[in-house]
């Protein structure tokens, strides 16, 4: 039902020809035009998916406040200063104090504005408190600094660092070894030798273990060889955990016996724990009854990814939603959009339709109606209108060519080529192929005021106009009007009474501009740009998706009536 | 389905006719009374409030030393369905999430199509996911530069070439990473332990997959593999819950709103068990239970088992599992049977409400609903709800949308369910499709022998699935149950793995495939395991639930954390070494050139994706001499793969 145009960005394939629409892979090679870029340099069309990203500043959503990159890291991307989060309800908690002290005598106990001491956090919304889990502090700033503390010693990581204590030695040893020995392998081989052997071995092996190193040392397998005599020695220091498995388990949270023995009794609606969800199983203890700290943001600015020119920047503050440097593609490309005549009068108008239509269907049709009056009917020709805005400066001739969607269909085996020739195209499109141009854009303000009462106006004129015109077989195709830096052209699709699925299909669009002043297109490259720069052309690709087409059994006749 | 069917019933008479292992039959019997149960509330957050008071010193170092430094590097484990990424040098991952959202399929699969231009397309998805995967990491989780990182790539040792490949491709590309080292995902297991040398199990969403490592070596030719895992525990939940569970629409207003809650039960409709309802049930809610063999062992030793079967199943019926009193499955209730018209349904409940004795497989409310295959699962499931003492639970999900009512529906699903769907993972007996303990003990008959018994007494298990409670202990369980000698065979039915050929051949003497590892048993031991049973050998004794307890599917970032906190881990693969390997670098635009007639997007994939041989990989190392290089292998046959689509290219 949705109709829609989408501009290609050529990033996801070699060829500048577009994937076939009907691949469900297709769509992802086609972007909404507010959300592409231009590159001036390159003169081509840039997607989220291709530019490289770079951040030029970190913030926090709640407090706006600026972190420097060098502490992000150590703050774990997190707010360091006073935002959290529900932990249930991922609402920003409140630091709240505690009640004053019940003195009858006077109000003047809490001399201090912020409150009493015990402080806490408290979830507005579904009134969660951080004194449920024991968390309260003294002071009303620097929560998360306290906090952190506890997230530092938390048992993964003191357990990390011990790991890591015990792997150093190793290591170290086996950077020693390999340095002075110039093959690595020498060192698995002497490790009878040396006293230190046994670590030195391990240690070497654990440098150089990993899936291909063998490329390079075709020895490892008579290394192994060597090693499997030693196989029943211990050839590592046993590592002792800080907390091992079983210790855990007994807390209930390892899997073991207390576990199975809670989950089999779980009651009908019992909250269980929060962290039995797989992302939380995951995490493991990251998930905890514990005021999170607020994830902060960053403000990134995008390059072009084959010429690395800045395409969007923004300010530095994290206040300002402005951009210092911003090419987006609607500055350059015409804006298209598309209407379905039939739908325009079925939907957008259907009251004042219905008021105005003399004959019968003065009732507002039910949904149902709208749906399938609104929608596809196979074996029905239907016109459409696409209107071309132009953001340029100067005037543009825009030539429009439809894709021919099966002939460029992938060139597979034979078997399902032949497919594709069974079901043949499912519907033929209609489109002129002559230049037409588009005014150019001029300030807002010139037309702006009545325009718009004009456009409304223009638009009924052309609504019940329009109600008319299939009847007498006017132009559907070609330009059907123009007016200030809009020009709407119209075409035809006419649905074979097989056809299924959406009708959707590739245009060219292919413009030419006229600069006269070298600013700002003068330094486009444009790969078809001859000596005179008087002259440019730039092509890019669109898909067309005009809606479901319904099949042709529940296709209702009262269409026509 | 009916592959499912077989295979349970299969088991089934296995199990019930299986003789007592000796050293189980001491175990408790029945009456698992519900007084034991101890609510157990996780001590998490005291934990972290108690252990607060020091930081260590180590890692207000780590955190000097990374304050603008960008030698943290980026460690990434990417799975088919979830994602765990984190910087190197930090106890756990910085975000987890599922690849392509909580209802979305894995990214890959066990298999790929056949047809060339589907597998093309399948391939422009993938890459499309995968890339959009990578840049979230980097840019919505980290909001770290790419540039200024090295990447640490946890790599499942049977990923496939072409996905790592992908992967190496997008970080160089798209992201421009300075390297990229793959690191083994059974490796970095071990290393999150503490050791070099273990045969670690990784039981993950598409298969489980064990690997022998020695000394930091991967014993690659070793490696053993099953699809039974995640995925398919899922699939068979999903079976489950449709036959067996119960569900309530919302209530509607009118007189029908007004019906007790008996009345409006009806079977689970398939479509409301979303993939995100399916993972809740299992992470939530299932568990994995004690073998059932080892119940019905220890019951069949006490006298008069069938006759009272009932009474000691379920004691204090009414008080203890109120949920039971709640809502009647009613399999004689008139009303539900007019909502139901099915005759199928109706005896499936009756089934469920008067469980009889399991060795009567033709038996069930009309005989006419399924056939004996259905009959047949019925009697498993009474089977298993009886030994169940697993308590039934209610969940609210989403109604279909043709649904009438208001509010949420709410899904009953049954107390063994919960507990027994993960029978499915411990099911041998298939060539193709080993239970879990079967791979593991494969792998150790294929391991050198002086290896064997290191290798058994350090059993590591890690992966997502292995995190449902109860799943290691049950592991070890099974591991020593297979690894006993088959039953005489004067008892009729076989054991497990040549139960097949059924009731019929029973003669020759029996194939004891496990018989060499006997001798291992009192040293086989699970370094993970969180409640061992009591050891039988010093070597168990000093492994079995000593490793640090990391969650077992953090384990392998953790390793890759540690890894790339040591600086080690991994060749690295550096983004010039990966540019001046580009194969097309020079000719792209002359192919474009000579043959403009190439429809976009294919070329990209026939052409740019040819296998670059730079990264490394455990397929590409050299055998010893003697055989071929496994690299020529790979090559010859790429080739022969290629050619026949280049001649469907071209014609």
């Amino acid at each position: 039902m949705a109709s829609s145009v989408l501009y290609h960005c050529p990033c996801l394939s070699t060829s500048p020809i577009p994937p076939p629409p009907h691949l469900p892979s297709s769509s992802h090679s086609f972007h909404p035009l507010h959300t592409l870029f231009f590159c001036e340099e390159c003169d081509a069309v840039r997607c989220n998916r291709c530019v490289s990203v770079e951040v030029s500043g970190y913030y926090c959503p709640n407090c706006l406040f600026e972190v420097p990159s060098a502490s992000v890291r150590a703050e774990k991307n997190r707010c360091a200063r006073n935002c959290f989060m529900c932990p249930n309800c991922r609402n920003t908690l409140s630091v709240v104090p505690s009640d004053p002290p019940d003195a009858g005598d006077g109000r003047i106990v809490p001399i201090s504005t912020v409150g009493e001491p015990p402080f806490f956090l408290y979830c507005s919304h579904c009134r969660w408190d951080s004194a449920e889990v024991g968390i309260t502090f003294e002071k009303p700033t620097g929560l998360a600094a306290q906090l952190q503390k506890s997230e530092d010693s938390a048992p993964d990581s003191l357990e990390f660092e011990r790991l890591k204590e015990h792997f150093e030695p190793l290591i170290r040893a086996s950077s020693l070894s390999s340095s002075s020995s110039a093959v690595p392998s020498s060192a698995a081989h002497s490790h009878h030798l040396h006293s230190t052997s046994i670590t030195a071995a391990a240690s070497a092996a654990l440098a150089r273990d990993i899936p291909g190193v063998g490329k390079y040392n075709p020895l490892t397998r008579s290394g192994r060889g060597n090693k499997d005599r030693s196989a029943n020695k211990d050839e590592m220091p046993d590592y002792k955990s800080r907390m091992d498995i079983i210790t855990a388990s007994k807390h209930g949270s390892g899997g073991g016996v207390t576990d199975i023995e809670f989950m089999s009794h779980l009651e009908k609606r019992s909250r269980c724990r929060y962290s039995r969800t797989a992302v939380g199983l995951q995490l493991g203890s990251i998930i905890t009854e514990q005021p999170l700290r607020i994830p902060l943001h960053s403000k990134r600015s995008k390059r072009c990814p084959a010429c690395t020119h800045i395409l969007i920047k923004p300010e530095q503050k994290a206040q300002s939603v402005r951009y210092k440097i911003k090419l987006v593609a609607a500055n350059y490309l015409p804006a298209i959009t598309i209407a379905l005549p039939h739908q325009v009068e079925k939907f957008g108008h259907a009251s004042a339709e219905a008021a105005k239509r003399p004959y019968g269907k003065a009732a507002a049709p039910t949904e149902e109606e709208k749906e399938a009056m609104g929608g596809l009917v196979a074996g029905e020709t239907y016109p459409f209108h696409l209107s071309l805005t132009n953001p340029l400066y100067d005037p543009i001739q825009v030539k429009l060519s439809v894709q021919r969607m099966h002939v460029a269909a992938p060139s597979s085996s034979d078997h399902s080529a032949a497919q594709e020739k069974a079901r043949r195209p499912p519907f033929v499109v209609s489109l002129s192929t002559t230049p037409f141009s588009v005014a150019a854009f001029a300030e807002a303000w010139e037309y702006d005021d009545d325009d718009d009462i004009l456009d409304d106006d223009e638009l009924e004129a052309r609504l019940s106009g329009r109600e008319k015109e299939p009847k007498t077989k006017t132009k559907t195709v070609g330009v059907l009007e123009k007016r200030a830096n809009v020009t709407i052209v119209g075409g035809e699709v006419m649905l074979r009474k097989e056809a299924r699925g959406n009708v959707k299909f590739n245009m060219l669009v292919s413009y030419t501009y006229r600069s006269d002043d070298p600013s700002p297109e003068g330094n486009i490259g444009s790969p078809s740009k001859s000596k005179v720069p008087e002259t440019k052309t730039f092509a890019f690709y669109t898909v067309v998706e005009l809606g479901t087409i319904i099949p042709r059994e529940e296709s209702r006749i009262d269409i026509e009536s | 389905m009916v592959v499912v069917k077989k295979r349970r019933v299969r088991n089934n008479r296995v199990t019930l006719s299986r003789p007592p292992p000796p050293q189980m039959s001491g175990t408790p019997t029945t009456p698992r009374s519900k007084t034991t149960f101890n609510p157990t509330t996780p001590p998490a957050t005291s934990r972290v409030q108690s252990s607060a008071i020091h930081s260590s010193p180590h890692y207000t170092t780590t955190r000097r030393h990374s304050l603008y430094g960008v030698e943290d590097r980026v460690v990434i484990d990417p799975g088919s369905r979830i994602w765990k990424i984190g910087f190197s040098g930090e106890g756990k991952p910085r975000d987890v999430f599922y690849s392509d959202g909580r209802n979305g399929q894995p990214l890959w699969g066990l298999s790929r199509a056949s047809d060339a231009a589907e597998r093309a397309e399948e391939d422009r998805l993938l890459e499309i996911k995968v890339e959009r995967c990578l840049r979230s990491v980097f840019h919505d989780s980290l909001l770290t530069d790419p540039k200024a990182r090295k990447v640490i790539i946890v790599e499942h040792p049977l990923l496939p070439l072409h996905i790592k490949e992908m992967i190496a491709r997008i970080l160089f590309e798209n992201l421009q990473v300075p390297s990229v080292s793959f690191a083994s995902s059974h490796l970095l297991s071990l290393f999150a332990v503490g050791r070099i040398t273990g045969l670690v199990l990784d039981c993950g969403h598409l298969e489980s997959v064990t690997l022998p490592i020695f000394a930091a070596r991967p014993l690659f030719p070793q490696i053993r593999t099953t699809p039974l895992a995640g995925s398919r525990f899922s699939s068979h939940l999903r079976n489950l819950l449709i036959f067996f569970g119960t569900y309530l629409p919302p209530t509607s207003p009118g007189p029908s709103g007004s019906l007790p809650a008996a009345s409006r039960s009806v079977r689970v409709p398939p479509e409301i068990l979303t993939d995100a309802v399916i993972e809740e049930v299992k992470t939530r809610c299932c568990f994995v239970g004690e073998a059932l063999s080892t119940i019905l062992d220890a019951r069949e030793n006490t006298p008069g088992f069938d006759d009272q079967s009932t009474d000691m199943d379920f004691p204090p019926s009414s008080d203890a599992t109120p949920s039971e009193s709640d809502y009647s499955y009613a399999g004689h209730d008139s009303v539900m049977s007019s909502v139901q018209s099915s005759v199928q349904d109706s005896s499936e409940f009756s089934v469920i409400s008067h469980p009889r004795a399991p060795d009567d497989p033709r038996r069930g409310g009309g005989g006419g609903g399924g056939g004996s295959g259905e009959n047949q699962l019925q009697a498993l499931a009474s089977m298993y709800k009886r030994h169940s003492t697993a308590t039934d639970l209610k969940m609210s999900v989403t109604p279909p949308a043709s649904s009438a009512g208001l509010g949420n529906g709410t899904l009953i699903i049954p107390g063994w369910i919960r507990e027994r769907t993960a029978e499915v993972l411990f099911e041998g007996g298939d060539v193709d499709e080993s239970s879990i303990a079967e791979i593991i003990l494969d792998t150790l008959l294929k391991v050198p022998v002086d290896l064997r018994k290191t290798l058994a007494s350090t059993i590591l298990i890690s992966g997502g699935t292995s995190m449902l409670p109860g799943f290691i202990p049950r592991l070890y369980s099974e591991i020593i149950r297979a690894i006993q000698p088959p039953p005489p065979p004067t008892r009729p039915p076989k054991p497990y793995n040549t139960v097949q050929h059924g009731h019929e051949k029973s003669s020759p003497p029996q194939y004891d495939r496990y018989a060499t590892l006997r001798q291992l048993i009192p040293y086989f031991a699970v370094i993970n395991n969180p409640s061992p049973e009591p050891p039988l050998s010093d070597r168990a004794k000093a492994n079995s639930g000593k490793a640090p307890a990391f969650s077992p599917a953090c384990m392998a970032w953790v390793g890759g954390s540690l890894a790339g906190a040591l600086k080690t881990g991994g060749v690295e693969v550096s983004r010039e070494k990966w540019d001046e390997a580009d194969p097309h670098r020079d000719d792209d635009d002359m192919d474009m050139d000579l043959s403009p007639s190439k429809p976009g997007g294919h070329g990209h994939d026939l052409q740019q994706h040819t296998p670059r041989n730079i990264l490394p990989d455990w397929t590409r190392i050299p055998l010893p001499s003697g055989a071929p290089p496994v690299i020529m292998i790979t090559q010859s046959q790429s080739q022969q793969v290629a050619s026949p689509t280049a001649t469907a290219v071209g014609a």
